[in-house]
């Protein structure tokens, strides 16, 4: 019960809100980047580069969006990269074409991301361990069980997987993109169950929650297993990226599903914030890097971009959270 | 309040928790080498058992530094770029011409150190959470030193350290003496000493310390820049020990530094822990890397152990945890 | 006492509670008849809050038994509890500030629309009618709690376990932060009369006997005797709760000379709620603040130590103009400041960490020998102030939350007299803690004025500012109210003033 002000804060409409929620925010700074890319390079609105902006964001948006289940709840995720890693190597080891092979393969990534999710979720919410110190260990051993499978990048994703994932419906839909919306409407769906408005009052106060009826360690698990099924799916859609294996290909990810996280507007503090927020987070990390490097910025730099932008996206999530406290939006 | 008679019976135990969780690690170790000569009879010697100890003293070195922070609460993930930043700083600007050899080590030890502040300062002013923070350092490091090789390293090792690293003193390696001389000096400065002390209480609850009059928030800066530090360090161990850097000298050692300092019975949270503890998990840590190397298994195997390590020790040792957290809810109900 | 078991709405018998070493609740047994109203005294620590906890279900008993109009009642958990009919309003209040109003109300579950999703439209129509039904209708039900008033979300947390309560109502301190109590009364005489047994827990005697037909008393974990209201009075409750009569106590209270040296200067100091608040505190003189919850005394301690940045005023300690940033700069400031605070577990002691450590650490870098802290070092600094507040000495290497709650109170007393500074701001010093505990910190406090140190305390039990206090200041919304001096400090009008009214208004009316 920390933010009790003392007198009601004026009442804004919804659409007022939503403008200046974390989301608002960040789908405004999205456009607003788009504008300038296309600014300095006029082909920026054609279908294919849009398809390829799409299929690049994918995967990050995926794993962020999965993150953001954890964040919520008021926990640090870190097995996402080896869930990633681990979901690459089985693709390009374990090729299956046409299909249904495409199919069998997405719910292995699936059931893999379940699995690993569920051992978190216990560790967390039975054995009452630290979520970082758990989420550590598992993407170690997930990390290990990738090196075991593929001791060096190689193999080779399943052509179907590969062209028709990357490809697009009618011409002008990216499929990937498909995925994303997929998971927006799970999302605006599970946030109306029991366990969807669970996630926010565990985020929030997990004793109050508790006190309130919620069942802490359900709904902490469930977040758990949902973010690692995002994070197998996520693993999917870079095997169809990059139609190889890399057994430390999740690794990137770490950081930059952070980031992608907090400039979605979801404050790390947990209680509030948006799947939406974050995939549109992912979206713009990856234009950002595409407008900054098309100027020919040499590659050895890309690391200090990043970090720059990690700590500028959480310096900038925290201003937001600060800023929206009062004026209540999820 | 129940009468004192109930309340304080549990008095003092003559062996803690800490004291019986460093024994059993230490009583592993041995046991481990003992065992190991089954696997192979090379393993085991004595020659072989230095061998493990030069090649823990770079871990021992490392998790004092990984202890501290994690002492505090926090996490450190920018030890494998500060050990590249550490080495590849010593090749380049000393390397094995020795010019200055006196004042260039200080002087990039403290440029490492510098950079630990740094993370220190973004967990402290601008409020990012230890392991975002140490991440982001460390990609910035890791960017840097690429740009700064344009890929590869150059220069060889400079003559002190090749000494340090290979030379031999009444029938022992020099390097294991510094490493018991640090031993010493680390477990002195983190259970008795004021800044030692002061670090413990802000990790066992920070707004307490805070009131008791410490210094929070310089004082958090400490531990990051000592890690870095002793990250550097070891990156200019690892020169003298290959005679050379290379950018991904490091990359092995966050893993264990961090397993090292969770098995010698340090709290993740914070607030407990002994240096000689940490030193028992890295001995204990890198004779199992030695066995694991001996039967043939993979780096992947070697992984997977070693995360499977981490989560049962963080298993073991949460008996402690949960009964800080009845007491905790027990003081609510009061 | 009813023997016949189904006439009684709830009975309690034998209930025991320990967390390790500690035993929380003693044996507890309460017996309460349908449509009654029953109190629940004692002072804090007693074991109201566990006794709380284990009704509502949040945990589980050691031993005894519950029963319900005679069936066995041993809940699984707060849901459990709630559909048998039992429902608490926790005093630290159960709320989610990032849920709204509608959401609050139906956790855990909310009513369904279509596709079997949560409506928004049916929470919110749910929410209306209880809102209204309790007299709330003026209340949005889609508000996030977060924005309501420290006064509304009590009211919604009352209001949330009304609708769930059919045979048992908890109501935990309900009026602490309440702005309009006859809205409470009004609902409680209604529930009683739909035969609902409610358990009433507050410090406000006033209101107790405007409730209540009985009051049970807790001590140390026991169950001491329920009590006829009507036939015992504030003075029998009183001795039941403590264990003896308090008034025998009052020592005669060493005069002080006006002409003392003002140690502690506040002029017009702002911050938080507090406005324009302006006293001095005189070497030598114990000051004592009397506030109901929320009326800026934490505003004013924080403040004052550095931990929160005050809006307008100045503080002189000892004649020098401060601008304190932290307590541990405070410590340096003329002949220093050192603040004991609110809450032991959450701000105080340093747990794993031995007695003697917690006690010498703002002080320990005078306390090693060539840099090196030595253990038994630490306990030969300790030693002679653990004498003043009569800290036994062999629990100095006892870690410090192996303690009981008192020994905690007096080492951390300990450690304030240890950092050397003249003047102690003491936050409610005695919370918690039993009668013989409270002497020994009494008897520091008055030895440490004597030898010209300053005090400013706060408490919050009346008896305690009449004892020790030389002046007390009386805080009422931010606001200093009223002073009084010396003997003109008793219990009666202060209790007035408590209020913001003269003597003899309505109680319980906090803002």
């Amino acid at each position: 019960m920390s933010a009790i002000a003392a007198n009601p804060a004026p009442r804004r409409s919804p659409f007022w809100r939503a403008v200046i929620s974390g989301t608002g925010i960040v789908a405004l700074i999205y456009v607003l980047l788009y504008a300038l890319y296309a600014f300095w390079q006029p082909d920026a609105l054609s279908v294919y580069t849009f398809t390829d902006l799409v299929n690049n964001s994918t995967p990050l948006a995926l794993a962020a969006a999965g993150e953001t289940l954890v964040v919520i709840s008021r926990g640090f995720d870190l097995s996402v990269a080896g869930v990633v890693s681990l979901t690459n190597v089985l693709m390009a080891v374990y090729p299956l074409d046409g299909p249904g092979g495409a199919l069998v393969s997405l719910l292995m990534c699936c059931a893999i991301g379940a699995v690993v999710g569920m051992i978190n979720g216990i560790l967390v919410a039975r054995l009452g361990l630290q979520t970082i110190a758990a989420t550590l260990g598992t993407m170690i051993v997930c990390q290990g069980l990738a090196l075991v499978i593929l001791d060096a990048p190689g193999g080779m994703v399943a052509d179907f997987v590969t062209y028709t994932l990357t490809d697009t419906l009618f011409g002008v839909v990216p499929i990937a993109g498909l995925f994303l919306v997929a998971a927006i409407v799970l999302w605006l769906a599970f946030r109306r169950t029991n366990t969807g408005i669970g996630l926010y009052a565990i985020g929030a106060d997990e004793q109050s929650a508790r006190f309130s009826g919620v069942a802490v360690s359900g709904v902490r698990i469930t977040a758990f297993v949902g973010a690692g099924i995002l994070y197998g799916v996520a693993g999917f859609m870079l095997s169809a990226q990059t139609a190889t294996g890399n057994p430390t290909a999740g690794t990137p990810f770490l950081m930059l599903t952070f980031a992608a996280v907090a400039l979605g507007g979801t404050p790390l503090s947990g209680g509030r914030g948006s799947l939406v927020g974050s995939i549109l987070g992912a979206g713009t990390l990856m234009l950002l890097q595409k407008v900054l490097f098309s100027g020919g910025v040499s590659s050895f730099y890309t690391g200090i971009f990043q970090g720059f932008v990690l700590v500028l996206a959480i310096v900038f999530g925290n201003t937001v959270a600060r800023l929206l406290r009062k004026d209540d939006a999820r | 309040m129940p009468s004192e008679a109930s309340s304080d019976r549990r008095g003092r135990q003559k062996l803690d928790r800490e004291t019986v969780n460093t024994l059993v690690v230490f009583g592993l170790s041995i046991v481990l080498i003992v065992c190991s000569r089954f696997i192979s009879p090379a393993l085991g010697s004595w020659s072989q058992v230095l061998t493990v100890l030069i090649l823990a003293s770079f871990l021992i070195i490392l998790s004092f530094g990984q202890g501290l922070v994690i002492l505090i609460g926090g996490l450190d993930l920018s030890i494998p770029a500060l050990i590249t930043l550490g080495g590849v700083l010593t090749t380049t600007w000393v390397g094995t011409s020795d010019a200055g050899v006196w004042y260039m080590l200080p002087a990039i030890l403290a440029i490492c150190a510098l950079v630990g502040a740094v993370s220190g300062i973004g967990i402290v002013w601008l409020k990012v959470p230890p392991f975002i923070m140490t991440m982001a350092t460390s990609i910035v490091v890791a960017s840097v030193a690429l740009g700064y090789t344009s890929g590869t390293p150059r220069g060889g090792s400079p003559s002190a350290l090749l000494w340090l690293m290979k030379a031999w003193f009444l029938g022992v390696p020099v390097v294991i003496y510094f490493t018991l001389a640090f031993i010493l000096f680390g477990w002195l400065l983190q259970n008795f000493t004021a800044l030692g002390r002061r670090l413990r209480a802000l990790g066992t609850n920070r707004n307490a310390a805070l009131i008791a009059g410490v210094g929070v928030n310089r004082l958090e800066l400490v531990p990051y820049a000592v890690s870095a530090a002793c990250a550097g360090f070891v990156g200019m161990m690892l020169v003298g020990y290959s005679n050379g850097a290379t950018l991904r000298m490091g990359d092995s050692y966050m893993l264990p530094s961090i397993a090292a300092v969770v098995i010698g019975g340090s709290s993740i949270l914070g607030g407990s822990g002994t240096f000689i503890g940490t030193v028992g998990g890295a001995i204990l840590l890198t004779t199992l890397g030695t066995m694991i190397s001996a039967i043939g298994l993979s780096e992947g195997w070697r992984t997977i152990i070693e995360g499977g390590i981490i989560v049962g020790a963080l298993l073991v040792l949460r008996g402690e945890f949960l009964t800080h957290i009845g007491n905790r809810m027990l003081t609510r109900g009061k | 006492m009813s023997t016949d078991e189904t006439r009684l709405a709830v009975r309690i018998a034998k209930i025991a509670k320990s967390y390790g070493p500690t035993v929380a609740l003693d044996s507890v047994s309460i017996d309460l008849r349908p449509g009654e109203v029953h109190a629940l005294l004692g002072e804090n620590g007693a074991g109201k809050s566990t006794l709380v906890k284990i009704l509502s279900g949040v945990v589980k008993p050691d031993s005894g038994s519950m029963s319900i109009l005679g069936s066995p009642y041993t809940p699984h958990g707060i849901v459990d509890a709630r559909t048998q009919g039992v429902a608490t309003a926790f005093q630290e209040l159960s709320l989610l500030p990032n849920l709204s109003i509608a959401e609050n109300l139906m956790l855990p579950k909310m009513p369904r629309g279509m596709l079997g999703l949560a409506s928004h439209r049916s929470a919110m129509a749910a929410a209306g009618r209880i809102l209204s039904d309790y007299g709330l209708a003026h209340f949005d039900p889609d508000t996030p709690v977060g924005v309501l008033s420290l006064s509304d979300c009590q009211r919604l947390e009352i209001v949330r376990a009304f609708t769930h309560a059919a045979k048992l109502l908890i109501l935990d301190e309900p009026t602490a932060a309440l702005a309009d109590v006859e809205w409470l009364f009004e609902l409680v005489r209604r529930q009683k009369t739909l035969q609902t047994a409610i358990l009433y827990i507050s410090h406000r005697l006033g209101e107790v006997r405007t409730l209540c037909s009985r009051a049970t008393i807790l001590r140390n974990g026991r169950s001491i005797g329920t009590v006829e209201l009507s036939g015992a009075s504030d003075e029998n409750i009183f001795e039941m709760m403590v264990g003896r009569s308090a008034r025998e106590t009052i020592n005669a209270l060493p005069k002080t000379g006006e002409a003392a040296p003002v140690a502690l200067g506040v002029k017009g100091l702002s911050g938080g709620i507090l406005s324009d608040v302006s006293f001095d505190v005189r070497q030598g003189e114990i000051v004592g603040i009397a506030a109901l919850e929320g009326q800026g005394q934490r505003d004013l301690f924080r403040t004052l130590i550095g931990l929160a940045k005050a809006r307008g005023g100045s503080v002189e300690i000892d004649g020098v103009r401060a601008q304190i940033s932290s307590p541990g700069a405070a410590l340096h400031f003329g002949n220093g400041l050192a603040y004991l605070p609110e809450d032991r577990k959450s701000e105080g002691i340093l747990a794993g960490l031995t007695t003697a450590s917690n006690m010498v650490l703002p002080i320990i870098s005078r306390v090693g020998r060539s840099g090196i802290v030595w253990p038994a070092g630490e306990r030969r600094a300790a030693r002679e102030t653990a004498a003043v507040v009569d800290l036994q000495e062999r629990y100095l290497h006892f870690k410090i939350d192996e303690l009981s709650g008192g020994n905690q109170q007096k080492a951390l007393l300990a450690r304030v007299i240890m950092t050397g500074a003249r003047t102690l701001l003491l936050f409610d010093p005695t919370r918690g803690v039993d009668v013989g505990t409270k002497q020994s910190i009494y008897e520091a406090i008055r030895k440490f004025a004597a030898d010209g140190g300053s005090v400013l305390f706060y408490s919050s039990e009346l008896p305690e500012l009449v004892h020790l206090a030389h002046r007390c200041i009386v805080l009422y919304g931010g606001r200093i109210f009223a002073e009084y001096q010396g003997d003109a400090i008793d219990e009666q009008t202060i209790v007035g003033a408590l209020i913001g009214h003269a003597r003899g208004a309505k109680t319980g009316v906090a803002a």
